[in-house]
């Protein structure tokens, strides 16, 4: 219960640091304020309209008072609008961010889900041909970047066979779920290849050294079926690695997705946040950083939380600490 | 029509990409296709009837034995969406904002076939004897989408707005005033002879929005991106940076248009994603000025594309010509650069060899375009190094250079292109500055720059350039904000001489020499350096038919593509159900 709740402090300090670090950085802009009159107003603001800009964007205050400003404004959800097109920045991340989600969440089941099996049975079947083929496979997968994997799958599936639309356009899993699997399909297996390759080597090398522990050797001994040992006693201790690597990996796929979702023109978080940047729409950016970050922490949070679970000893340890 | 008519080709034109500004506004930032260059874009005006009428293209018009069918839906994928929209006064208008706000407003005068302007909203637009007043009448009987009535103090609330708008008050400096003659009439009062009024009403500050709209969005500014007009179709719902959603104005009052019952724009910024957008049929039009796609699409069978290159603009890398210590003053550098390049190979790379090389402002379509400027045509790389070198005799030092270029790839290449020929000729120091989209226009118009890719210049009358090469447009209005459309900072007396000469001359044969004479001025000084004539490709499905012109209310023909280069008019479209 201690360590649960030093994670939990430990993830409020990151968060802070967050939050203050992002809430503070349009003072440190280059160019100065006079970049952010220009994108609020047009070019043609006169000194009262720049004057109001500024006290409109809270950066006549102090820092810590933009700060707790600013964290009441988040908390709230009173986000303010872009500054060049009006638009409701809290409805913009809230348009955005079920599809960033749903992009990862289907790139991790996907990845997770062929993955575990092939490494299972891969492990079993050390040296045989399955092994090698399924092992080579992954080091060709790793060595694909997305940003050529995508563009393949769009021509063949899209642009040749006409089978999948491009662009992706998100619709609703209740309103229309084909619609809602067409749009993922392709970016889902974009994010999956490289996953799949880096899960399947990792799960398959601890498999490998769990099956020749002595309690597999006692499980066989006593009979148990292959599957049992496999998939009951084998596959949960050799599940640490897999679980790191997935919640640290959801910080990898925040960068992925923007490459993904630029490629399949998915208006998720990550072509948001990039679109952002390059229009200078910097509330927005500050806004999608935090969300993106406090995603990071928690997950990061969960699978700290699934050792334990996953694993008696490691409870046992860390009461012991 | 079928699909062989409407697949027109021209070998003219080029690609780069940008922004355009309208009827004598400003387009800042950048965005496009084979060249995220900076643009601007002026969007008709003067008239110059006879020159511009033997160049304009025709548009593709519907086969007799086809008969439009209304109903149906069509989404169009366009460039990216613009700065501040939807207001007509506050907006940062590119190509794809034109296409878009054209289906929303009417402007009050339209270019026509012959190559003037005709009244389209406006009942009528007549000026007084010597052009210092025009009385604009509004159009009975329409009404804007909110059930407002279209007025004369509809047409003031506009103008007035625009008068202060943050890019539409550039050109608009000439006017001391806009009054309400009477219900439906309003007259606009200028402090010069201005000739061509009319053809900058056939844009941006043209456009009519509704008064009720425009104050309750002063208020709430959310209602800025849900825009009331009185054209063809009616806005149903804008998402920033995707799609902007669209349904038929059952009363439109230019009957029989709109055909289609919905009408979806697509905000695709890349050139190559829009192609394969529409070869997967996700998209049923496209519209690029990207080389390759166009190569492409003349060839294909299963996509039908035509080619708008009416008074379009022009792609160049802009100088700053006035920067205090610039070696960029001195004209020897200037045409030194010039010579220094091979516009055949950038184009060849860049473009496919589509579009055609230009050596001055003025596309082929364009009054005052020459064969032959006084530019250099060809790469002379000792000519160069040899006014390089009579430069540094009598100012000796390192001489140095900023390119300025947008982190577009097409865009850093073409810098990198000029960066190794410069230093070749002599330029001791070289160095390529990256700037994002949003702050590239603003850089230019705060004229922070030495060598910047530009794409600008298109329209009908050399007085859509007035404030992009006037002196006094190089002067500064705001101090706070210190910002003008005389990007290059041209300070030119026989520029400035032949511009006012053109604004006030009612003589086409005379206007035509004027622009002639400012195309050789720029040939031989060097102000710019000229790249190639943008062409627009409109690529669309075999079932869509109908991109034509139509006939406005005077009985002559609107031709899509000029005035606003590429845009066209979707309410003529209809698609095969």
């Amino acid at each position: 219960m201690q360590y649960v709740i030093r994670r939990i402090a430990q993830t409020i300090f990151v968060v802070v640091l967050v939050t203050l670090l992002t809430s503070v950085a349009l003072r440190f802009l280059p160019g100065g304020t006079d970049v952010l009159v220009v994108l609020k107003t047009g070019p043609g603001a006169s000194p009262e309209q720049a004057r109001q800009v500024i006290s409109d964007l809270g950066l006549d205050k102090p820092w810590y008072t933009q700060y707790f400003n600013w964290m009441h404004d988040f908390v709230v959800g009173d986000w303010g609008t872009t500054f060049q097109t009006n638009q409701s920045i809290a409805t913009a991340v809230k348009r955005s961010l079920p599809i960033s989600a749903y992009l990862m969440v289907y790139g991790q089941l996907l990845a997770l889900s062929t993955a575990i099996p092939v490494a299972v049975w891969a492990a079993y079947r050390q040296n045989s041909r399955f092994d090698r083929l399924s092992t080579t496979s992954a080091f060709a997968m790793l060595s694909l970047p997305n940003y050529i994997v995508a563009p393949v799958l769009m021509f063949f599936f899209s642009v040749k066979q006409k089978w999948i639309p491009f662009p992706s356009t998100y619709s609703s899993l209740f309103d229309d779920p084909v619609a809602h699997f067409k749009a993922f399909v392709l970016p889902s297996v974009t994010i999956a290849l490289p996953l799949f390759a880096g899960y399947m080597r990792l799960l398959r090398a601890d498999m490998i050294s769990t099956l020749q522990s002595e309690f597999i050797t006692t499980a066989r001994a006593k009979g148990v079926t292959t599957r049992n040992i496999l998939f009951r006693h084998a596959l949960r201790p050799s599940m640490f690695s897999l679980i790191t690597a997935t919640a640290v990996n959801v910080g990898a796929l925040m960068g992925g997705v923007v490459i993904v979702e630029q490629f399949f023109l998915l208006n998720g978080m990550g072509r948001l946040t990039v679109e952002s940047i390059f229009r200078r729409e910097y509330p927005t950016v500050q806004y999608a950083v935090v969300v993106l970050a406090l995603i990071y922490v928690f997950v990061n949070l969960m699978a700290d939380m699934a050792y334990a679970w996953i694993d008696p000893r490691v409870r046992a340890r860390r009461a012991l600490s | 029509m079928g699909h062989s008519n409407s697949v027109r080709r021209h070998k003219s034109g080029r690609v780069l990409a940008a922004l355009v500004l309208t009827a004598g506004l400003v387009g800042a930032a950048c965005g496009g296709d084979d060249a995220k260059t900076a643009t601007t874009d002026s969007a008709a005006d003067t008239t110059v009837a006879d020159t511009a009428a033997a160049t304009t293209v025709p548009p593709p018009t519907t086969a007799a034995e086809e008969v439009p069918v209304p109903g149906g839906s069509m989404v169009f994928a366009v460039e990216p969406a613009p700065s501040n929209p939807w207001r007509p006064s506050e907006i940062l208008c590119a190509a794809s904002c034109h296409q878009v706000l054209r289906n929303i407003f009417d402007s009050l005068t339209l270019p026509n076939s012959d190559g003037s302007w005709s009244p389209y909203l406006a009942e009528s637009v007549v000026p007084n004897d010597d052009f210092t007043e025009w009385t604009i009448t509004a159009r009975e009987g329409v009404t804007f989408h909110d059930g407002t009535a279209f007025d004369g103090a509809a047409i003031v609330d506009n103008l007035e707005r625009a008068r202060v708008g943050t890019v539409t008050q550039f050109p608009l400096q000439p006017i001391t005033g806009v009054e309400l003659v009477d219900p439906m009439t309003a007259k606009v009062t200028l402090n010069t002879s201005w000739v061509a009024f009319p053809f900058i009403l056939t844009g941006q500050i043209g456009y009519m929005a509704s008064p009720e709209w425009l104050a309750a969005s002063d208020v709430d500014a959310l209602l800025k991106t849900d825009p009331v007009g009185t054209g063809p179709f009616v806005s149903d719902s804008y998402a920033d940076g995707e799609s902007f959603l669209m349904s038929r104005n059952d009363t439109y009052w230019n009957d029989p248009y709109p055909y289609l019952d919905s009408l979806e724009f697509r905000f695709i910024p890349d050139a190559l994603s829009r192609r394969d957008a529409l070869k997967s049929g996700t998209v049923d039009v496209i519209h690029t000025t990207n080389g390759a796609t166009i190569a492409e699409f003349r060839e294909a069978t299963d996509i039908g594309m035509f080619e708008v290159a009416n008074q379009g603009e022009t792609a160049y890398t802009l100088l700053h010509v006035t920067q205090e210590g610039s070696p960029l003053n001195d004209r020897r550098i200037r045409c030194a650069l010039a010579y220094s390049r091979d516009q055949a190979a950038v184009n060849e790379v860049i473009s496919a060899g589509v579009p055609q090389i230009a050596y001055g402002p003025f596309s082929p379509t364009q009054v005052g375009y020459l064969e032959h400027t006084g530019y250099p045509e060809a790469q002379d790389m000792a000519k160069a190094q040899e006014l390089i070198a009579e430069y540094k005799a009598e100012f000796p030092g390192p001489i140095s250079l900023a390119l300025a270029a947008t982190t577009d790839e097409t865009n850093l290449t073409i810098a990198q292109f000029q960066q190794e020929w410069f230093l070749e000729a002599g330029i001791d120091e070289v160095t390529i500055d990256q700037l994002d989209q949003g702050a590239y226009v603003v850089t230019a118009a705060l004229g922070n720059f030495q060598v910047f890719q530009f794409r600008n210049h298109g329209g009908f009358d050399l007085d859509m350039q007035y404030h992009f090469w006037h002196s006094s447009a190089a002067e500064i209005i705001n101090p706070a904000l210190p910002i003008a459309l005389n990007f290059g900072r041209i300070k030119d007396a026989t520029l400035d001489a032949l511009l006012d000469e053109n604004r006030a001359s009612n003589d086409p044969v005379r206007k035509k020499e004027i622009a002639e004479e400012v195309n050789e001025l720029f040939g031989t000084e060097c102000y710019n350096m000229w790249e190639s004539y943008t062409i627009w490709g409109i690529a669309h499905k075999l079932a869509v038919h109908g991109p034509t012109g139509f006939e406005l209310p005077d009985g002559t023909t609107a031709v899509f593509g000029a005035g606003i280069s590429g845009v066209v008019y979707p309410m003529t479209f209809w698609v095969e159900q």
